[in-house]
């Protein structure tokens, strides 16, 4: 199983990878925003993505925009990890294409159950 | 525009002990809130997201250089004495998640902000200074042994 990681902040990057390692996740990849994630999808078959919503470059919703309308990404599951708790917030990242959303802050707990929901299908 | 700020001292207070239970898993002490222009503490490391909407203003956080460490460290799952060059980010990611988290509160409570992007100021020898038309509040925190605070810093219409 592999996943990509989208943050510009290496802080949490750290803290999702840490959090996948945990879980027995070991195959990461990183992109520090929504064009570096372009450029790793185009060279790794992602099975899930995480990223996150405000992002210089490319923003996550710009990013999965992007992942839903390439053939090759449009099913892969994709997890939003973000400030951006607003109702409307939550409803533009759903039609976006977002397949669940976690909350910043977070804990261990909350972010385990989010990936494994993912993964679930 | 009295009330906006009032929610919003008790709402950052609130934000800031849930980002630091579920981030860096420690357990924030209130201090008594100081009001006005008193002098800032003494910290080496400030974080400053601005916000602007329904109300106007910044949130800052500030730290001395070990408690920011620590905080890192507990972040990032490694000890305090071995972040170095994670540590800015990390506080510009707990600032970004306090603000954030106040955003939230307030948009649930009617209120319409955008938050920008953190900045974080490393030094031992500097002071920021803010327009006068302002209501402030610091609100200090004990982490441990260490102090913390959070400030509210608001436009008066």
């Amino acid at each position: 199983m592999k996943f990509l990681v989208v943050d510009d902040s290496s802080t949490m990057r750290r803290i999702l990878i840490n959090t996948l390692n945990k879980l027995g996740y070991q195959d990461v990849v990183e992109a520090s925003n929504g064009r570096e994630g372009i450029d790793r999808l185009a060279v790794n078959q992602v099975d899930v993505i995480i990223t996150d919503w405000n992002m210089p470059e490319m923003t996550g919703i710009e990013f999965i925009r992007n992942v839903r309308a390439a053939e090759k990404t449009t099913k892969v599951p994709v997890l939003m990890v973000t400030t951006n708790a607003a109702k409307d917030d939550i409803v533009e990242a759903l039609r976006a294409g977002v397949t669940n959303y976690v909350v910043k802050p977070f804990t261990p707990d909350t972010m385990k159950e989010k990936i494994e929901a993912v993964l679930a299908g | 525009m009295r009330e906006a700020y009032k929610k919003a001292v008790d709402l950052l207070i609130e934000s800031a002990r849930e980002v630091f239970e579920m981030m860096v898993m420690r357990q924030l002490q209130n201090g008594t809130p100081i009001e006005g222009d008193a002098l800032r503490p003494r910290s080496n490391v400030v974080g400053t997201v601005s916000f602007a909407g329904s109300e106007s203003g910044v949130v800052v956080f500030y730290s001395t250089t070990e408690a920011a460490k620590e905080i890192a460290g507990a972040m990032l799952g490694m000890p305090a004495a071995e972040v170095n060059g994670e540590m800015p980010d990390a506080i510009g990611e707990i600032t970004n998640m306090i603000a954030g988290a106040l955003r939230t509160k307030m948009t649930d409570s009617g209120h319409s902000w955008a938050i920008s992007i953190p900045t974080v100021t490393i030094g031992s020898d500097f002071y920021t200074k803010y327009v006068s038309n302002v209501q402030r509040i610091l609100c200090p925190f004990r982490m441990d042994e260490q102090e913390i605070c959070v400030e509210l810093i608001m436009m008066k219409n």
